[in-house]
């Protein structure tokens, strides 16, 4: 529709106010109170304006269009109007002191040179320090509320209220305005995300990083390094160092939003103890070398031991965190110049189930739809997965599909913060998610609620899946589960009928027994109900590490090729002896699991890991620590002297991803840019760059010149990356996989008409019982995950001041069996299992239920992995990290040892709830 | 011997004034029957007694404990039909008042109550609005909006739930006759939900009750259990909630979509609008808001026709206003009586002129943010258009009437500091400007203020009336802008020249 602002015709669209439609055609009306994040508020009244045949002078932010419509908004009337409400903003301000930038360009814009008002009363002097990362300064607020709405309609975390009344009326966080003002944030359930901070138009709340280094004075583009929703960044810098990541407002996937580790957890670049040279351990001895000496020194063993023992005595594992490019490059070494497939990434741990159960049903192994689809979605069920924490930025978007009205169905043992806001919430036991699924699939099947239409059109194999179900009636499925059978029928019904279901799975669906199997159960049921192939629904795991979609897309896997072709594809072969000069070696290679069982049997010699701490993040740790020992050599390139570098022959330092360029592929398949905004340390060389001299040095030289020819080399190999290249991933958009050929848009919603192998095929599976289950001598099954504060092996966040947030792996038990057991919160316990014991403080959470035990791996000195079994799924050898047995034991103070680095006497654990 | 049936309110007014202690001190008394019923309103005869005469109610006013054995020997009653305050006034929402007791379901019918009711439910939602409509009734909260066009807008969006709302946040200074409504004839206002609510299709109602009324509260509550029990509650087949929320002491969550925000259990700051209530009002969904005295106005209206309620009033204010008088006056209380007499009128007939000794200085209409009346204004037609000419409102009908021993400035600065106060503290001219006012007037009182102050003050009270975001801002500076300008010495001669 057209209207008139200010005599100029502009373009608005039904649902525009006058000052967004004015804000598009380039007008610039002040305001302060208002963000395109945020809904219409209408609170700072400067952007007020006068509408032809209407009485009064409303604000223009909360005044929508009507076609036709006259509008001024610089009028006499108005600027007068304006001027007098700046001049209330700024006598309130704090007199002796310079202005807010802000309010100082809104005065000089306004025409407002001094305030009238004689002795007017000041805000409040109020402070808060007590968050880690920003500060809030109540004297230069100006109670806009739009940090309070941005923890309320961006992060749903509800830390912040306004208090008070009148003139006296001011953001606080948690219940501080009524205790300590100063200690608000710390005591709140703020997440950190830093949403208030964004939408701060003062500067009241405020990044320490800034106050303390000064403001940035340019910008790069990146995409973050931490899980795999991949936000993209405006890393702040100031000379040559960055001082601030500010989340992009127009990043595909997190629309300006982000979370705590992206946004404040990217100090540990800076941090005293990272590698700078690389180091060469002789016993125990560690040794500073040159760069070259270590290069021809990796050269050397790797030949000798391929010259020795054959390519197989060699392997390699790469980095779930690299580029799309340094993965690529690891793979066209290990196969060009070993001659072997023995490679894969740390999605074996994690999403490798998630990968052959799609692929054997859909026929390709990533998210269905996108993160934008959470906005279509008419219900959304979450799987195994705790994305408030492990995935923020999606776990916020479904919290405010959620409060739109979507109802949420969660799956999951724990009640985790979205189990709690859930719709339905079926608790199942751990390890039982394919009997669930079938429960579901059982209650569609016989109520007819199957998409009859879809089967027969898309499909084959349902008879399979029916025999399947069958048995599984919710009573049946109430025995195993121990979700109630009405809860079963009902998530059926919702799931089915709801129009537009979308699932999003996470670990808690893969990292089992039989994870392939759930995931399996869980696109049967997708499949059952035409829940694929359309806007707002599909099968969406979250990937949990940056670009661990990525290098599985560009080959570091032991199974596939760039692209999940496979190796014994003949025109394959063919391209990729064109291409690179070698044959492509076609024999299947190890999974990482292999590589430890080839290690301890001796077939194993020689290893190069790149950003993976397996000592720390694999399970069964004893097991994988032995192994690693067998080796003749291992290079392990990383930032920092990880618990795998420690047992490492050659560590070779690595640069960090604000170090570097390249592209990640996130859990939508969205391929992003990251762009190097600053140096990495002295002589430290980007992955793909150690490779090339390596490969270099074993007689195959390659040479690039930057990492876009490499991609480049991708797109040439890979038909789902035929289109990809730097040029086109310049837009802020990037690209999502499949992009078949150089003019294709790319690809947001897959199978939208057909499936990669035609039709997706249901494949019925049977529940079978986790690898272990309670036993007297072990009554316990402890379930193992992430926490929002750490990530992971806990490398990057434990240099941070996430620290001071939460400094522990805490272990959460219901209070009922801490009663039983005569625990306390912050006593701590042995946790026995049959592989190995570790030492944890317990923390009492209803999370958990009775009989469950909860606790993360995010700190080296807990050793939790140690407890975990080699149990893996059959057919992804994904492990089963959610299911072990154990056994709880109480532990005096004089037996710990007196190197145990954990300050145990005051540990920070902070549980989102 | 049978007893002796009196008739005494149990109004909170009317108890303040005394019938709560004649009811205790005659509660042991044989030989008497105590009926506590709703209150006349003639508050300045309180306590008052009535007792049934064959030529109707004979009341005796002033009453003492001591003086039951006069009323019991018919001694000295004056029949109420001739107590001209009452006499001159044309009830009709409150036709019941002072006669019957409040959660008698049987007294209300026999009032003619539910006859409104009865007709909505004979026929279709959209005739009861095109009978509203017929009836050109305005809401009576103070804004004046043709209620048909709410309905019509709530009855037309398309939604899961809708919602009718009343507002019971009466906190206009000197107003009180919702609280009489729901104190004295609670089933009037839940007729007229229900009316609404078959109307609009919605299946629950609340109440949003001002913490300060804890009698109405009860009552109430009584009186939504009665009509269950009564099964009355259904709307279109379904049962149709209503509940009782008690406010927590905001003036502002009387603004309607600051009491929305508080009922939905957060802090009562306003909503901008658009989008109104009736599109999107309570969680979001449809829903009417309206004042109590608006819905008790609806049954009648159904009752009797639209076209009966168009009869009365003024061209643009049609039906009864129900005032409250107060203040300096001889004879405060409730009057309801057809829009359009003058001020001057409804002081001389019914206050009857100043208290004894007083000279009237100003008249304050629409509580504290009403503007201010000299004498010389007085002759002013009571309804909605002439008041909104004259830069003033009606407001809730509320009068207070002050006398020559007002300081003028200090009752400016008063009702700035209260405004300063009630502010929800969203937007920027009411959370700051408030503030900046009380602090010139304050300068004023203590001498040191200048002639810049004053025009900084008219200059900000223009900035609040424009830029305010809902009427506590916007009206805020009337009486203080009213008062500068009829009494300007009162301000100039404490300014330094």
């Amino acid at each position: 529709m057209l209207i008139t602002i200010d005599g100029l015709p502009v373009t608005a669209h039904a649902g525009d106010t006058v000052f967004t439609a004015a804000k598009r055609a380039g007008l610039t009306i002040p305001g302060l109170c208002t963000s395109e994040h945020l809904a219409p508020f209408g609170s700072c009244r400067l952007c007020v304006c006068e509408v032809n045949g209407q009485k009064g002078t409303p604000a223009s932010c909360t005044t929508p269009v009507q076609a036709g419509m006259v509008v001024h908004t610089q009028t006499d009337r108005l600027v007068q109007l304006r001027r007098n409400v700046t001049e209330l903003l700024l006598s309130e301000q704090p007199k002796d002191e310079a202005l807010p930038a802000t309010l100082h360009e809104l005065a000089q814009s306004v025409g407002l040179d001094h305030v009238r008002y004689r002795q007017p009363a000041a805000r409040d002097q109020l402070r808060d320090s007590s968050n880690p990362f920003f500060t809030f300064d109540n004297a230069i607020c100006i109670s806009c509320a739009r940090c309070v709405r941005a923890c309320d309609e961006i992060q749903g975390t509800f830390a912040l209220t306004m208090v008070g009344r009148g003139f006296g009326s001011r953001p606080m966080a948690g219940a501080s305005g009524y205790g300590e003002s100063a200690m608000g944030f710390a005591t709140s359930n703020c997440v950190s995300c830093g949403a208030c901070v964004k939408e701060c138009p003062t500067g009241a709340l405020a990044e320490k990083t800034i106050q303390q280094q000064g403001n940035p004075t340019e910008t790069v583009r990146t995409t973050c390094a931490y899980c795999g929703v991949g936000c993209t960044f405006d890393a702040g810098l100031r000379d040559g160092r960055v001082v601030t990541m500010v989340p992009a407002d127009d990043g595909p996937s997190n629309h300006g939003h982000a979370c705590m580790k992206g946004r404040f957890g990217w100090t540990y670049i800076y941090a005293e103890d990272r590698l700078k040279t690389p180091m060469l351990r002789t016993g125990s001895t560690w040794q500073a070398i040159s760069w070259d000496v270590a290069l021809d020194r990796l050269a050397y063993e790797f030949t000798r031991i391929k010259t020795e023992s054959g390519p197989d005595a060699l392997a390699a594992i790469s980095s779930s965190r690299g580029t799309n490019e340094e993965n690529y490059l690891f793979g066209k070494f290990i196969r060009c110049v070993m001659g072997t497939n023995h490679i894969d990434n740390c999605a074996r741990v994690c999403h490798s189930a998630t990968v052959t159960g799609m692929m054997e049903t859909l026929g390709a192994s990533a998210a269905t739809n996108s993160i934008q689809d959470l906005d279509q979605a008419k219900l959304i069920m979450v799987v195994g997965a705790n994305p408030t924490e492990s995935h923020p930025v999606v776990g916020a978007s479904i919290k405010q599909a959620h409060r739109r009205g979507v109802p949420l169905i969660v799956i999951d043992p724990r009640k985790t913060e979205l189990a709690r806001l859930a719709t339905l919430h079926l608790p199942l036991k751990p390890g039982t998610n394919v009997a669930l699924l079938n429960g579901i699939g059982h209650v569609v099947a016989k109520e007819a609620l199957l998409d009859r239409r879809f089967i027969d059109a898309r499909t084959d194999g349902i008879d399979d899946w029916l025999k399947a179900v069958e048995p599984c009636t919710p009573e049946w499925t109430e025995q195993i589960t121990g979700v109630p059978a009405d809860l079963i029928r009902a998530a059926a019904r919702l799931y089915a009928t709801s129009g537009a279901s979308l699932c999003v799975h996470g670990l808690g669906v893969t990292e089992h027994r039989w994870g392939s199997h759930g995931v399996m159960a869980l696109v049967d049921l997708a499949l059952a109900t035409g829940n694929l192939g359309k806007p707002g629904t599909g099968i969406n795991p979250l990937r949990g590490q940056n670009n661990v979609q990525g290098a599985s897309d560009v080959g570091c896997l032991p199974t596939f090729f760039t692209g999940y072709q496979a190796l014994n594809d003949p025109a394959l072969g063919s391209l990729h002896r064109a291409v690179t000069g070698r044959p492509l070696p076609t024999k299947r290679g190890m999974k990482t699991p292999d590589m430890w069982d080839a290690a301890l049997a001796g077939r194993l010699k020689g290893l190069w890991i790149i950003g993976y701490d397996v000592a720390q993040t694999d399970p069964n740790l004893t097991k994988v620590h032995e192994a690693l020992r067998r080796l003749e050599f291992l290079v392990v390139q990383d930032l920092f002297m990880s618990e795998t570098a420690k047992m490492a022959h050659l560590v070779l330092p690595g640069a960090a991803f604000l170090e570097k360029d390249g592209t990640f592929t996130n859990l939508e398949r969205r391929i992003q840019r990251i762009r190097k905004a600053v140096d990495p340390p002295q002589g430290v060389l980007p992955d793909w760059q150690v490779v090339c001299e390596v490969s270099t040095r074993m007689g195959y030289p390659m040479s690039y010149h930057h990492p876009s020819e490499i991609m480049d080399e991708i797109a040439r190999l890979t038909p789902m990356f035929a289109g990809v290249s730097y040029d086109r991933l310049e837009s802020p958009e990037g690209l999502q996989w499949p992009v078949p050929a150089v003019g294709h848009e790319g690809t947001a919603l897959m199978h939208r008409d057909r499936f990669p192998k035609g039709k997706a095929h249901f494949v019925g599976v049977d529940y079978l019982p986790p690898g272990e289950s309670p036993t007297e001598e072990y009554p316990f099954t402890l379930v193992t995950g992430r926490i929002l504060q750490h990530y992971n092996c806990g490398a990057q966040t434990r240099r941070t001041d996430i620290l001071e947030v939460v400094d522990v792996d805490a272990l959460e038990m219901h209070p009922e069996d801490a009663a039983r057991l005569q625990f306390a919160g912050g006593d701590l316990v042995r946790l026995v299992s049959p592989r190995g014991h570790a030492i944890l403080p317990v923390v009492l959470s209803e999370r958990v239920q009775p009989g469950q035990l909860f606790t993360s791996f995010h700190f080296p000195a807990s050793d939790v992995n140690s407890l975990l079994s080699s149990s893996a799924d059959d057919q992804s050898r994904c492990p089963e990290y959610k299911v072990s047995v154990v056994r709880v034991e109480p532990v005096e103070r004089e037996e710990l040892d007196a190197d145990d680095e954990r300050e145990l006497e005051a540990v920070h654990v902070r549980l989102i709830t | 011997m049978s007893r002796v049936r009196l008739y005494l309110s149990n109004d909170t007014s009317s108890c303040a004034a005394g019938t709560e202690r004649l009811a205790e001190a005659w509660r042991q008394r044989s030989g008497i029957e105590l009926v506590r019923t709703s209150s006349r309103g003639a508050f300045y005869l309180e306590p008052m007694v009535e007792r049934d005469s064959p030529e109707g109610r004979l009341a005796w006013c002033h009453v003492t404990a001591d003086d039951l054995p006069r009323i019991l020997a018919g001694d000295g009653g004056i029949p109420v039909s001739t107590i001209p305050f009452l006499s001159k006034q044309t009830r009709h929402t409150f036709v019941s008042f002072g006669m019957t007791e409040p959660l008698s379901l049987e007294a209300y019918q026999a009032q003619g109550g539910l006859a409104g009711l009865r007709k909505a439910r004979q026929v279709s939602p959209s005739a009861i609005i095109e009978e509203i409509k017929t009836s050109r009734l305005r809401g009576r909260g103070g804004a004046a909006f043709p209620v048909w066009k709410k309905w019509d807008v709530a009855a037309t969006t398309q939604a899961d739930r809708k919602y009718v709302v009343a507002n019971a946040d009466e906190g206009d200074a000197g107003t009180y006759c919702d609280r009489m409504i729901m104190e004295g004839d609670p089933f009037r206002l839940i007729e007229g939900m229900l009316i609404c609510a078959r109307a609009i299709g919605a299946g629950a109602g609340y109440i949003y009750c001002r913490q300060e009324y804890p009698a109405a509260t009860v009552c109430l509550r009584a009186a939504i259990r009665a009509a269950g029990e009564a099964g009355w509650l259904e709307s279109g087949g379904q049962p149709f909630t209503i509940e009782v929320v008690s406010g927590a002491g905001s003036y502002v969550c009387g603004e309607e979509t600051a009491l929305l925000e508080s009922l939905e259990g957060r802090r009562g700051v306003v909503r901008a609008r658009p989008p109104h209530p009736a599109q999107s009002g309570l969680y979001g969904r449809p829903t009417i808001v309206s004042n109590v005295l608006t819905f008790a106005t609806i049954p009648n209206i159904l009752a009797r026709g639209g076209a009966w309620h168009a009869s009365l009033g003024t061209e643009g204010s049609r039906g009864t206003i129900a005032l409250q008088l107060g203040g300096r006056v001889k004879q405060p209380g409730l009057l309801e009586i057809p829009f359009g007499l003058t001020l001057r009128e409804v002081l001389d007939q019914f206050g009857l002129g100043m208290a004894d000794g007083a000279r009237l200085k100003a008249v304050q209409v629409g509580g504290p943010l009403g503007s201010l009346f000299t004498d010389a204004q007085l002759d002013i037609p009571i309804c909605f258009d002439e008041f909104a000419k004259a830069d003033a409102i009606l407001g809730h009908g509320g009068i207070v009437v002050f006398d020559d021993q007002t300081d003028m400035l200090e009752l400016s600065r008063h009702l700035m500091a209260f405004v300063a106060d009630e502010s929800c503290g969203k937007c920027v001219p009411c959370r700051i400007g408030s503030l900046r006012a009380r602090e010139i007037l304050e300068t004023i009182q203590s001498g040191q203020a200048t002639e810049a102050d004053l025009s900084l003050l008219t200059e900000l009270g223009d900035t609040m009336k424009a830029t305010s975001l809902c009427a506590l801002g916007s009206r805020a500076p009337y009486p203080v802008l009213s008062a500068l300008q009829q009494f300007p010495v009162e301000f100039r001669s404490r300014v330094r020249s």
